[in-house]
């Protein structure tokens, strides 16, 4: 088992009333799944993405990741479980606009103990299995959308995490390279990675093995 | 990660260049500022530190306990030095002097050359006790011969072309005493508080007065030296020292005591017989200005920093998600302000570099930029402060980002976070006012000290000294000089009018036991009326009178301090025998506008002058002066002739304030640039922020000059907030400078407002322009961006 949540409960406190943002989810991954978080605007799905990714706390509940209790982990001990074990893919890429693709792909590597010519390698493979080589030196505004979105996933899949967190990876994306990302994701999935990924589209969690539905913070 | 943050570094200024511009001027000028007042702080501690010894070299100065408090001179007797060498052992050398500011600037002439050249007499281990080394002479008898001389290197190569061969060479002194090298001495450093090209030996003038202090308890004026052996204890030695002082006069009022000669120089002003400050009062204002310069620089960038934040939030929430610590944002924050510290480091070297000689003038030193080990200390220091300073607040403030609002874009400028900004603003614009003010205060005190009634009139005034074959003509030589079409008036006198301290104690029937050092101006026929001196009771000198060699004219505060009630006629005795109170003349100012004018008498010593005033027309100094120096000529044909205008002299005793004046001047105006530069920034940023804002405003129908007036007066409101904080503080540091005058201007509400005023102006223009253009931007633009 990958991770599990019990009993997660987070909430906001405005004007005098209690707002839930998750309501008592229970979930359990397994490695190699592909599951797809679904649901209407507001009902917690991004929430639900950033507690796994430990990016986001919670106010109760339990979360188990790799047997490792999150809930109790100081704030270094669970930097240093993400930074490890979990890739993000953002709908708006986030890839930083300073840096050439190159330079992007090598960035998360920079915050783990990798020296320069094992940094190097693990990029040149990047590029080399995206097939971005010829794009190294661009800088994202130089690429097309799709581009960016792959250059992100490399960046995510750089450092081998065993989980990949993607919040709607296809949101500001045609059709077209909609499809191919969600092939690569696939692919990716087969290869062993475990994705979970927020979408709108049936047709994108249609890739998945798995569907998780909420509304208003409750899995239903 | 290094590389990987300074490629991030240099391409967010690329793509930042105006704000970048804003950082590296504010920066760059703040810390050149810095870098200049550092320059001058080092100079100025390192005054008479040259010495070798100097940490042994005392000198002798006297408290004088008057019944309305205690005066402190650095006068005092010249037996002192003798005295103190044979008694205390401790003593290893002591020395008597006639300094060079008393003795001043001398004929000296070889073979019909001749050279001006500034003097001193001294006692014959003057130069046991100082490093002014030697080429040639042995230090323990050079100056024990009556008739030898000690000349700077310069001056023996400007009268005898050479350095060999000197000694024992024959110098004309005046025309009339002729001296023997006995040795030649390096010169003076420009950090020597004592600048002189030749020494005498006390012993050379014996019997010519006012020489003759230097061998007499009968009056102050030398000063004297002493270096102590090592280890001596100054405390112990101090008490025996007044004891002794007391054992020659047991009524005397004077206290003496040692002080180190190189503290003097900063730390010479005392208030009541307390050491209060000095110079080292402007060395520690100028250090406080070099700070809050640095600081508003530093602020700028603090601000700038964490308002384009914005722009930076995407890179913070990535690294963030992708396992970046805090630690690791801290670094990176801090590395590129002390990135960009270094990099307006070369700036401001290469500023310091080119405004040195202007500074040089200002100050009026011969600083450089010469790289030892202190400069780099404090450069890098400067540096590293800068750096830290102003990026720590960024750091914190960056590095506390939360990864998920971050990169949603929904981050709120906090409470909290605005009122740091507007704070950090109000703190600049605080110190920018105080500055102000007190540039306004400063420049003011000097228009009144300037224009202030000296008791005489000391414009259109020539002096020179009386040299050459002038001194055995000097009554002819005056006739001539009043004789003179452009000559309204000629007198002579035995000291310069500012300045001088040579003082001696009088008595008096009813004296009470009071003791009063009163000063003493010996003058010839005419020099009252010259000067525009007035009388107010009895008569000044007159020759129809007869037998004024024993009248004394005092001024209205040695009345007043006697306590005599009807002056005229009443017999004083103390100095030269005894003489008659003839006249009382107005008080007028001989020392600055600091001091209290002090009791003083005037006195006929035709015999001892050695000064000529002349009262020249107004408006004709040109025809005045060449008419004078012709006279001159036909007198002294092998001289040259040197003059100076007494209003020049007098303002020379305000030289320090008039350098404070014109730096703060300029420092003032660069730090309320460097905080304007900020503010500027800070509106761009603010009018892009509220961009969206301001086009609903328009689009609901609000006129563009209602916006400008919206975005302005938030500015101004902080400006405002500035003045309420700034006005108290520089009132409380103002009226503590003002208070070090004896004659000042009051203070009044008007200088602070105007500063105030000043300050809302600047800042209204650098606000005004980019408020304008931001209310009229086309709202739909704003809108669709969004």
């Amino acid at each position: 088992m990958l991770l599990q949540l019990k009993n997660i409960f987070k909430w906001v406190n405005s004007g005098g009333q209690r707002i839930f943002l998750l309501k008592d989810i229970n979930l359990e991954v397994q490695e190699g799944e592909f599951i797809s978080v679904m649901g209407p605007s507001g009902s917690g799905k991004s929430t639900l993405l950033n507690v796994i990714g430990m990016l986001d706390g919670f106010d109760e509940g339990e979360y188990t990741f790799l047997d490792e209790p999150v809930h109790s982990l100081k704030e270094k001990h669970r930097a240093n479980l993400y930074k490890e074990y979990i890739g993000f893919v953002f709908q708006q890429y986030h890839l930083l606009d300073d840096l050439t693709v190159k330079e992007n792909l090598e960035m998360p590597l920079l915050y783990k103990k990798f020296k320069g010519t094992e940094r190097r390698a693990m990029v040149a493979d990047m590029l080399d299995r995206f097939n971005i080589v010829g794009k190294k030196d661009l800088f994202p505004t130089q690429l097309s959308g799709g581009q960016q979105q792959l250059v992100g996933i490399a960046r995510a899949l750089i450092s081998s995490p065993k989980l990949i967190l993607a919040d709607e990876p296809t949101g500001n994306l045609n059709s077209k390279q909609g499809e191919e990302i969600m092939e690569l994701f696939k692919e990716l999935n087969q290869e062993g990675v475990t994705i979970i990924q927020v979408t709108h589209s049936e047709k994108n969690a249609s890739y998945g093995s798995r569907i998780i539905n909420l509304l208003d913070g409750r899995m239903i | 990660m290094i590389k990987h943050n300074i490629i991030l570094f240099f391409r967010n200024i690329k793509r930042n260049k105006s704000s970048f511009l804003i950082n590296m001027i504010g920066l760059s000028t703040g810390m050149a500022c810095t870098l200049l007042i550092s320059l001058w702080v080092m100079d100025e501690l390192a005054v008479d530190k040259f010495h070798e010894e100097h940490d042994r070299i005392y000198q002798v100065i006297e408290h004088l306990n008057f019944s309305d408090g205690v005066q402190t001179m650095i006068e005092t007797f010249g037996p002192m030095a003798e005295l103190l060498s044979e008694e205390f052992p401790e003593v290893e050398f002591a020395a008597e002097a006639i300094p060079p500011s008393w003795f001043g600037k001398h004929n000296l002439s070889i073979d019909g050359k001749s050279i001006k050249a500034v003097g001193q007499i001294v006692g014959k281990d003057y130069f046991n006790i100082f490093s002014f080394d030697l080429l040639t002479g042995n230090t323990d008898n050079l100056l024990t011969d009556p008739n030898s001389i000690v000349i700077s290197k310069e001056l023996a190569l400007s009268l005898f072309g050479r350095t060999e061969n000197v000694i024992g060479k024959t110098i004309t002194y005046e025309q009339d005493k002729r001296f023997m090298v006995s040795g030649i001495f390096e010169g003076t450093p420009a950090n020597s508080t004592l600048q002189f090209d030749f020494a005498l030996s006390s012993l050379a003038y014996k019997d010519v007065p006012p020489w003759t202090s230097l061998h007499s308890w009968n009056g102050s004026g030398p000063q004297v030296y002493v270096l102590l052996k090592e280890g001596a204890n100054i405390d112990a030695l101090n008490a025996k020292v007044d004891k002794l002082r007391k054992s020659t006069n047991p009524e005397s009022i004077r206290t003496a005591l040692l002080v180190p000669f190189a503290e003097h120089y900063l730390h010479g002003t005392y208030e009541n017989g307390k050491q209060v400050g000095g110079r080292i009062q402007y060395v520690t204002l100028f250090s406080i200005i070099a700070l809050i310069i640095l600081v508003i620089a530093c602020i700028n960038f603090m601000n700038l920093s964490t308002a384009r934040a914005t722009k930076r939030l995407k890179e913070i929430g990535v690294k963030k998600a992708v396992g970046a610590n805090r630690k690791i944002f801290i670094t990176q924050f801090l590395g590129e302000s002390l990135l960009m510290a270094f990099i307006a480091l070369v700036f401001s070297l290469t500023m310091v570099a080119l405004f040195l000689p202007q500074f040089n003038t200002i100050v009026g030193k011969q600083l450089t930029l010469v790289f030892d080990i202190n400069l780099i200390l404090i450069i890098i220091g400067i540096t590293i402060f800068t750096g830290i300073i102003a990026g720590s607040y960024p750091a914190i403030y960056l590095s506390g980002f939360n990864a998920i609002t971050v990169l949603k874009g929904k981050l709120n400028q906090s409470l909290g976070e605005l009122w740091t900004r507007k704070g950090l603003v109000i703190v600049q614009f605080s110190l920018s006012i105080i500055l102000i003010t007190s540039v306004l205060v400063v420049y003011m005190q000097m228009q009144y000290v300037q224009n202030q009634n000296l008791g005489y009139k000391q414009d259109n005034i020539v002096q020179f000294n009386i040299e050459g074959q002038i001194n055995n003509q000097k009554e002819s030589f005056i006739t001539e000089l009043r004789k003179l079409p452009t000559v309204q008036n000629a007198a002579s006198t035995t000291h310069n009018m500012v300045g001088h301290n040579w003082s001696v104690g009088l008595d008096w029937e009813g004296r009470n036991q009071r003791n009063i050092a009163f000063q003493v101006v010996g003058v010839d026929y005419g020099f009252i009326e010259t000067m525009n001196m007035e009388i107010v009771k009895g008569r000044g000198f007159n020759r129809e009178f007869g037998a004024d060699s024993l009248g004394l004219v005092f001024n209205e505060t040695a009345i007043k301090t006697m306590n005599i009630e009807d002056p005229i006629g009443k017999i004083v005795r103390g100095f030269y025998g005894q003489g008659t109170i003839i006249g009382v003349v107005k008080d007028f100012h001989f020392k600055s506008l600091h001091d209290k004018v002090e009791p003083l008498f005037l006195v006929m010593m035709p015999e001892a002058v050695k000064k000529v005033m002349v009262r020249i027309a107004a408006g004709k100094e040109q025809q005045a002066i060449s008419e004078i120096q012709q006279l001159y000529k036909t007198f002294n044909p092998s001289l040259p002739f040197e003059y100076e205008f007494l209003d020049k002299d007098f303002q020379a005793l305000y030289h320090s304030e008039q350098r404070v004046a014109t730096l703060s001047k300029y420092f003032a105006g660069l730090a309320i640039l460097i905080s304007c530069l900020g503010l500027f920034g800070l509106v761009v940023f603010s009018t892009e922020r509220r961009r969206k804002e301001i086009s609903i405003r328009k689009v609901l129908g609000q006129e563009a000059s209602q916006i400008t007036y919206m975005l302005s007066s938030e500015f101004a409101k902080l400006v405002l907030t500035s003045a309420i904080i700034a006005i108290p503080i520089a009132y409380v540091l103002i009226s503590n400078w003002l208070s070090t005058f004896s004659y000042r201007i009051s203070l009044n509400l008007w200088y602070f407002l105007s500063a105030g005023l000043i300050a809302l102006l600047i800042a209204m223009l650098t606000v005004g322009s980019q408020t304008i253009s931001a209310a009229n931007k086309n709202p739909v633009r704003g809108l669709r961006e969004e």
